[in-house]
């Protein structure tokens, strides 16, 4: 069976595009949200396999978004989306429990090979 | 051994870069004992080249390179104080290496130095430390593994001894190498998710290559090395760093202690030296032999020559067609010319750093105190010429020090400050550098050098009297003036004065002294730029053609015999409301001729050092480059002339000496 992802970010585009690839990836695409508190909710309804997530987000930002969802459930496999420049943020999101990370523009390759990776483990 | 002789040269070379940096660093820490920079250079100069001797098997420089290493390691550590007495030893072991290397550069060997003497003496100071040493050695194991790189390259002990600690608790020691795909964006990011997963199975990195602080501030390219120790295999590690995305490759290998420890300790020493070199020396360069250099300017003259040659060939048919193709060659060969140029052209500091380190340990040996001045180091010369001048310059320096500066308590008697000062500076003016070599010592005695002058049959007193000062002086540069008997009359200057002449002007420079009783000495050399290609103006006296170097040139002018005035029964003429002396060189070179009665006359003002002169000549003919070529021994003594050249119709120009014709 296909693994699903939560695609977090709050650019309706940025989802498009990643649904894209998620999808032609071969994976399912569980549910999107377009922000952190979002997010938590979604998870919990969705019990998703993999969750991608945006760090600046309105609400709640995605690093917050990682640790609530780390707390319902320690074994989330959560890959960060970040922007080229936010290395701290990356770093803050792994201490967090974030498994990965992708950077944005996003290349197909990383991006599938990110999830391959987080999905194995 | 051939293999090894192919890189004898660079090695040379490059080991004498480090020699420099070695006396560079030591004066820096003789001036300031705490000058941690320094001694952190000083122990990577000496690091660089152990390996380096190591690679070449230079026995004797590796064990005393690596001896010093450990000392300074030592001190750089704070471990024990830099006294004079240390920084004395270590000149003297500097110096070795110094010996070391000049005989590898001449025999391809170390020869006959001893550095088992060296080496002993560095143990035993190195001694002093051993008692403090052991009681500290356990508490600072684990601490300094994030320390910056310059203590990094030195864990290797205590990385061994935590290995070995840890051995017994069942942790087992990796040589880890990750390297992330080209391209990959936030590196530092990823390379902290190896950090993580490795935390995260309980293994510790003692050491990383680059250091933790680089990984942070992303200075590194694709690859972190890591040491640790974890009780996880192999395998287990590297499918755990496998879960990592954008990773290319992974080399996990056990470390062995012994041997194969070693190897790799030497390898990822390597790995810093060039990292950190790539760091500092911001310009790519290559190494070329100057024969070639020699040749792509000679090549590069015949080329100017047989442009000229064309661009005449072409005049005297009136070709049209090929004016634009022939501006295109004119331009394209005079920046090649500049580009040819400017490779040859090396700063004076090449000379000038050895200095500060003579002047040490001169003024040590003779119990003066002198402050050496450098200044314009990076004034840039001809290579040939900048190989030329050291020994006229380690002259005229030692000569200052040692008859100039006067003792600290003469020195006070006279109301000077103890210390003496020693300038040297040099500057380009023009198409010419100047270097100068300025004391503020007792200054030459003009009565001194006459009296021996006149002694010695050179000179009579009826021409003394009548003779500026500037000119006495100039016979402390006849060969063999200063006798040993007189040596001390005329403050021994002259000793190898006569050499330092010899030098300047086989280079086509001049050699000034000025000099003022107890206010110092002012030593001018005046060098040209370069010694190849320069731009002349072409003028004919008694149909032979003559050629001004156009640097000198001020302006050329047309004036009426009438205008040509006597002053003090010279010739002059008024040039824009400056007198200026002329002479007809038809007369100089003992032609008779109409011209200085004609109506127009042509006249070429030149700027000599301190004034203008001008030249009467029969025509201007214009503008061209030449390659300057010697007259050779035979016509070397002819006083007019500084060189001959090929015109572009083949025929032959002399070129004007112009401090040489007299007025």
């Amino acid at each position: 069976m296909a693994k699903r992802v939560l695609i977090v970010d709050d650019a309706a585009f940025m989802r498009m595009l990643l649904r894209d690839i998620i999808t032609k990836a071969g994976y399912e695409v569980a549910g999107e949200a377009a922000n952190g508190v979002e997010a938590v909710e979604k998870y919990r309804e969705l019990k998703p396999d993999v969750v991608t997530m945006d760090i600046t987000m309105p609400e709640m930002d995605g690093i917050q978004a990682i640790k609530k969802i780390r707390e319902i459930d320690p074994e989330a496999k959560i890959i960060v989306c970040s922007a080229m420049g936010q290395q701290s943020m990356v770093i803050e999101a792994i201490q967090a429990g974030a498994k990965d990370f992708i950077v944005k523009p996003f290349q197909h390759s990383r991006v599938v090979e990110a999830l391959a990776k987080v999905t194995r483990e | 051994m051939s293999e090894m002789d192919a890189y004898l040269g660079v090695f040379v070379d490059e080991a004498r870069e480090h020699l420099q940096n070695l006396n560079d660093s030591l004066l820096a820490i003789e001036e300031n004992p705490d000058d941690k920079e320094a001694l952190n250079e000083m122990f990577r100069s000496l690091h660089t080249l152990k390996g380096m001797a190591g690679t070449m098997d230079f026995e004797r420089l590796t064990k005393l390179c690596h001896k010093m290493e450990n000392f300074l390691d030592i001190l750089r550590k704070g471990e024990i104080l830099v006294t004079s007495e240390i920084v004395d030893k270590l000149f003297l072991s500097v110096d070795m290496i110094g010996k070391l290397i000049d005989n590898i550069s001449e025999t391809a060997d170390e020869g006959d130095v001893n550095v088992d003497e060296m080496v002993s003496t560095i143990e035993q100071m190195m001694e002093e430390r051993e008692v403090v040493e052991e009681a500290e050695e356990v508490k600072e194991e684990k601490e300094e593994i994030e320390e910056t790189e310059e203590v990094l390259t030195t864990l290797e002990e205590e990385i061994v001894h935590v290995i070995k600690e840890a051995g017994k608790q069942g942790y087992k020691p990796y040589h880890l190498v990750v390297r992330l795909q080209p391209e990959t964006m936030l590196k530092s990011a990823r390379m902290y998710m190896v950090f993580k997963k490795l935390e995260d199975i309980g293994a510790e990195i003692l050491k990383t290559i680059p250091d933790v602080q680089s990984i942070e501030e992303e200075k590194f390219d694709l690859e972190v090395e890591f040491f640790l120790i974890a009780k996880r295999d192999k395998s287990d590690i590297r499918k755990i760093i496998n879960t990592i995305s954008e990773i290319d490759k992974i080399i996990i290998e056990d470390i062995k202690l012994g041997e194969g420890e070693a190897k790799v300790k030497e390898e990822k020493r390597e790995k810093v030296e060039t990292g950190s070199k790539r760091r500092t020396r911001l310009t790519r360069t290559v190494r070329v032999d100057i024969e070639k250099l020699d040749t792509l300017m000679n090549l590069m003259g015949e080329l100017v020559i047989a442009r000229s040659r064309i661009v005449e060939t072409l005049k005297k048919y009136q070709i049209k067609d090929v004016d634009e193709s022939l501006a295109q060659l004119s331009r394209a060969t005079l920046d090649l010319q500049n580009v040819v140029m400017k490779i040859r052209m090396i700063p004076v500091s090449f000379v000038f750093n050895r200095f500060p380190r003579m002047v040490r340990d001169l003024s040590r040996e003779l119990g003066k105190k002198v402050n050496l001045i450098i200044r314009g180091q990076e004034t840039e010369l001809d290579r040939t010429v900048v190989d030329e001048i050291g020994d006229p310059l380690v002259h005229l320096i030692r000569n200052a020090i040692d008859h100039g500066i006067e003792t600290p308590n003469e020195r006070i008697m006279k109301g000077k400050p103890p210390e003496g000062t020693v300038e040297l500076t040099a500057r380009q003016e023009g198409n010419s550098v100047i270097i100068e070599v300025v004391d503020d010592g007792r200054g030459l005695d003009r009565m001194a050098i006459q009296r021996a002058a006149i002694e010695k049959g050179l000179l009579d007193e009826s021409a003394a009297a009548t003779m500026s000062d500037e000119e006495i002086y100039q016979y402390i540069f006849v060969s063999g003036f200063s006798t040993k008997k007189n040596a001390s009359e005329v403050s021994g200057r002259g000793v190898g004065m006569d050499v330092v002449k010899n030098v300047i002007e086989s280079l086509n420079g001049r050699v000034y002294i000025q000099s003022q009783p107890d206010k110092g000495t002012r030593v001018s050399i005046v060098l040209p730029l370069t010694l190849a290609i320069i731009q002349v103006l072409l003028v004919r006296v008694a149909g032979n053609v003559y050629a001004f170097p156009i640097v000198n040139i001020d302006s050329a002018i047309r004036a009426s015999a009438t205008e040509i005035k006597k002053v003090q029964d010279r010739d002059v003429i008024v040039v824009r409301g400056e007198i200026v002396p002329i002479t007809f060189l038809r007369r100089v070179f003992g032609f008779n001729g109409v011209e200085e009665t004609s109506d127009s006359l042509n006249v070429v003002i030149v700027r000599t050092r301190d004034q203008k002169r001008g030249f009467v000549v029969d025509e201007l003919l214009g503008q061209e480059d030449i390659v300057i070529k010697s007259l050779g021994k035979l016509l070397s003594n002819i006083p007019y002339f500084g060189g001959g050249a090929i015109l572009g119709d083949g025929s032959i120009a002399l070129i004007m000496d112009i401090a040489g014709i007299p007025g």
